[in-house]
């Protein structure tokens, strides 16, 4: 499945799981956060990527 | 001028369904409708030798096929290769287009077929050829060889070749630039005023629709699952070793993460000039995330990451580039046995 | 808001020894210039060069083009925000030297998506055929910097000595009787002769937020335009030194020239006069790095060119590559819903030639596309008689013979709306 920030291209070319990235420079990242943070939200972004893996939603 | 003129089974008088088995059977001279294509081409023109082949033959045995008949069109020395006009037999059009294809790259000389739009031969080989617009009726065959003609005399003068719709032939697909007489400017205000009084107008692009990519089924069990990460933002060891481009990109690497908990700035660069890498480099992490997947394999939420990496650059990147780079990173995955992939990009 | 712009046509630049207007022959003092530009001690030193159409002659890489225009007193400031008071731009009388370009070179060149050649100014040959800046006399400003200084200080100072000395230059001509006068006004667009017409916005991205500005770079009235949201703008603004282009821009380019000279602008105030539209105004706009932002944006340029510019129908162009692509037509797509029917400007994002490649959107309403391709042209320039750059390592790479590509000879595929390149498929 793919994590992007640009979803409106991974739809259009027809990618079946998708999830929202947090912005272009640093898709599972957060530059805005303390280290500890940033760890949390990458998590939670691979978290909702591997529960897509798991479901048969688009 | 010498032809090759290549027809299937039915147009090469042999017969109908029941002989579209045939090999590839040579004749010296014009036959059927190539006598037709002589008479439209008139000066000098003769086809020097016909090729026929049965239709499911050509199919089933198409890269032999093939080869021997560019074999014989190199024999009679030819100066233009025609194949069909197929009209819209499927088939048929599929031979004629490899054939074309073939012989306009090997031996460099002009080809030229006809078929309707809906020919799957169309679908297949209509950005790398001329194919002109045959519709799907054969009674057409006069007007069909005149457009045929015409293109073939250009072709061979080498006189710049219009567009589709002067010249009848399908559209490629293709761009080309060209300079107009008035600015992109103009172009917009004269477009938008037709747009808003409801007047016709000729849009520069048109978009494209992507044919659907079937649902892959969903994991059952995730702790057993192998994942593997992949990337287009370009991360990629220090020193570049694959040497992948940073815009463009045709190359890509599978690059080691085993016994690694953490993708550490000093050992990567970044490959691809479409956005600014600052955040990557201080961690890679945020465009790879390795921590967060070791952490989770070592929880066993996942069954096991893979210990490598993909990664290219999606900068600017073609189609025809990423098509193809994505088969093959996906017959590596299923090579190695992996259950499903991330794909990180930017 | 009236704007009159004082034309004063020049055919000729030539140096002497105090700068003058003399009928169309502008004369230069090199030395004048000189002091102007060293006020700032960001440049330990400058040059000038003339670069003439026709010449065998090519220049780069080019850090920007700014026509020379200097404001009456009365009216708005030169360039507010960056040389004065940031006041509203596009008021009272702008005298400009038409005909020419003050044309500033970097000291290297901006490296990968450009390539080591950059921008180029390329003076004869067949890319001069189709490049608007070919036929204008180039005033080429050749600044030397310390190798120590910080990047985002070179680049400001470069944009500020180059506004600084275009309006120099046209305060040569304040004095002198224009040999004609433009009156750009939308006054009288909401009277009754005129109720039938179609109102017509246009939507300018100034910058992509898919890189961070540099540190006070000035592209909005002097602000870096972080953080900002879409603004609507008097057309008069764009032309009157409200907004300069970042220091950074892809694929065919955005050049000062062509905000004071904007094409769209331009075309839509000429069929305004003609009244056969009414210029419903424009909004300033920025592309996203991120799925929030590009919504938010394109929803609040949308409601902007709905509620308050109350426009049928709307022009759209982009400030650089793919990313902007995607703002571009999501506004482009949230207008079409809102029932204005759009028009948007596209470059060619096939580098393989192929029309499946070329556009990264696909709405059905969006339908109406300019494309200005760039992708499939290049020349093979030449050695030509002069080069022009700051050191003998960019005049080696410059010499020539060399593949020009369309996207890298400045104007040619430009995104202002200047271009006159066309995708063609086929």
């Amino acid at each position: 499945m793919q994590i992007t920030a640009a979803l409106p291209v991974a739809k259009m070319v027809g990618a079946n799981r998708t999830v929202l990235g947090n912005g272009i420079v640093h898709v599972v990242g957060d530059a805005k956060a303390t280290p500890e943070k940033e760890k949390e939200v990458r998590r939670k972004l691979v978290e909702q990527a591997l529960s897509a893996l798991q479901s048969d939603e688009k | 001028m010498r032809i090759v003129h290549y027809l299937n089974q039915f147009f090469g008088g042999l017969g109908g369904e029941e002989r579209a088995g045939t090999p590839l059977e040579v004749r010296e001279g014009a036959l059927g409708p190539g006598k037709l294509l002589e008479q439209l081409l008139g000066g000098d023109a003769k086809v020097v030798t016909t090729l026929i082949c049965g239709d499911n033959h050509a199919v089933e045995n198409q890269d032999a096929m093939v080869a021997d008949a560019i074999e014989k069109v190199r024999q009679a020395e030819a100066d233009l290769f025609v194949a069909g006009p197929c009209f819209q037999a499927g088939r048929y059009g599929m031979a004629a287009g490899a054939l074309c294809s073939a012989v306009q790259s090997k031996l460099s000389i002009p080809v030229i077929t006809g078929m309707a739009d809906e020919n799957p031969g169309a679908d297949l080989y209509r950005e790398f050829l001329y194919i002109v617009d045959s519709g799907t009726n054969a009674a057409r065959m006069r007007e069909v060889f005149m457009t045929m003609a015409n293109l073939a005399r250009k072709m061979m003068s080498k006189t710049p070749i219009g567009s589709p719709k002067e010249e009848g032939y399908l559209t490629r697909g293709l761009i080309r630039d060209q300079f107009v007489e008035k600015t992109a400017g103009e172009r917009l205000v004269d477009m938008v005023l037709a747009k808003v009084k409801g007047e016709l107008f000729e849009s520069e692009m048109v978009p494209t629709a992507f044919a659907p990519v079937p649902m892959p089924p969903s994991i059952k069990d995730l702790t057993k699952a192998k994942i593997m990460l992949i990337t287009d933002g370009g991360l990629v060891p220090k020193g570049n070793p694959d040497k992948i481009q940073g815009s463009v990109a045709t190359r890509w690497g599978s690059y080691s993460i085993d016994g690694c908990d953490d993708l550490k700035g000093e050992d990567y660069e970044i490959s691809h000039g479409g956005y600014d890498p600052q955040f990557v480099h201080q961690d890679p992490d945020r465009l790879v995330p390795l921590d967060v997947m070791r952490q989770l394999e070592k929880e066993g939420v996942i069954g096991e990451l893979y210990d490598e990496f993909l990664s290219t650059s999606g900068l600017a990147n073609p189609l025809s580039n990423t098509r193809r780079m994505g088969r093959e990173m996906a017959a590596k995955a299923k090579q190695l046995g992996i259950d499903a992939i991330i794909l990180t990009s930017t | 808001m009236q704007l009159t712009l004082a034309i004063h046509p020049i055919s000729e630049i030539r140096f002497d020894s105090k700068t003058y207007l003399n009928g169309a022959t502008l004369c230069v003092s090199k030395e004048e210039l000189r002091r102007l530009v060293l006020e700032d001690s960001s440049f330990e030193g400058v040059d000038f060069e003339i670069a003439r159409p026709g010449e065998s002659l090519r220049a780069g890489p080019v850090f920007d083009i700014v026509e020379p225009r200097a404001k009456e007193p009365g009216g708005s400031p030169d360039w507010p925000g960056i040389l004065g008071a940031p006041e509203t731009a596009g008021v009272g009388t702008t005298h400009v030297l038409q005909g020419a370009g003050v044309t500033l070179l970097r000291e290297q060149s901006t490296g990968d998506s450009r390539g080591a050649v950059g921008y180029v100014l390329e003076m004869s040959g067949a890319p001069a055929e189709n490049c608007p800046y070919a036929s204008l006399n180039h005033l080429i400003t050749i600044p030397h910097t310390p190798p120590g200084l910080p990047e985002h200080s070179r680049q400001r100072a470069y944009r500020v000595a180059q506004l600084k000395i275009a309006v120099y230059l046209a305060r040569a001509a304040l004095d002198a009787t224009p040999a004609r006068t433009e009156i750009l006004d939308l006054a009288g667009a909401n009277g009754e002769d005129r109720a039938g017409l179609p109102r017509v916005a246009y939507v300018g991205q100034i910058f992509s937020r898919q890189r961070k500005p540099q540190l006070d770079e000035p592209i909005l009235y002097g602000t870096d335009t972080d953080g900002m949201l879409p603004v609507v703008l008097h057309p008069n603004e764009w032309l009157d030194g409200a907004v300069a282009p970042s220091y950074h821009c892809s694929l065919g380019g955005a050049e000062t020239y062509f905000y004071q000279n904007h094409p769209v602008i331009m075309e839509l105030y000429r069929r305004h006069q003609t009244k056969e539209l009414n210029f419903a105004g424009t909004v300033a706009t920025i592309a996203s790095a991120n799925n929030f932002d590009r919504e938010r944006n394109c929803h609040f340029a949308a409601n902007l060119v709905k509620w308050a510019l109350k426009a049928d129908a709307a022009i759209l162009t982009k400030f650089g590559g793919g990313v902007p692509h995607t703002d571009l037509s999501e506004t482009a797509r949230l207008l079409e819903a809102m029932g204005i029917r759009t028009t948007v400007q596209v470059t060619d994002l096939a580098r393989d030639r192929r029309v499946e490649s070329a556009l990264l959107f696909n709405f059905p309403e969006v339908n109406a596309i300019i494309c200005i391709g760039g992708n499939s042209t290049s020349w093979k320039v030449p050695r030509v008689e002069r080069v022009i750059a700051a050191n003998s390592g960019l005049a080696e790479v410059l010499a020539g013979p060399f593949e020009l590509e369309s996207l890298n000879a400045v104007g040619v595929a430009n995104q202002q709306g200047a271009s006159r390149l066309r995708a063609m498929v086929y």
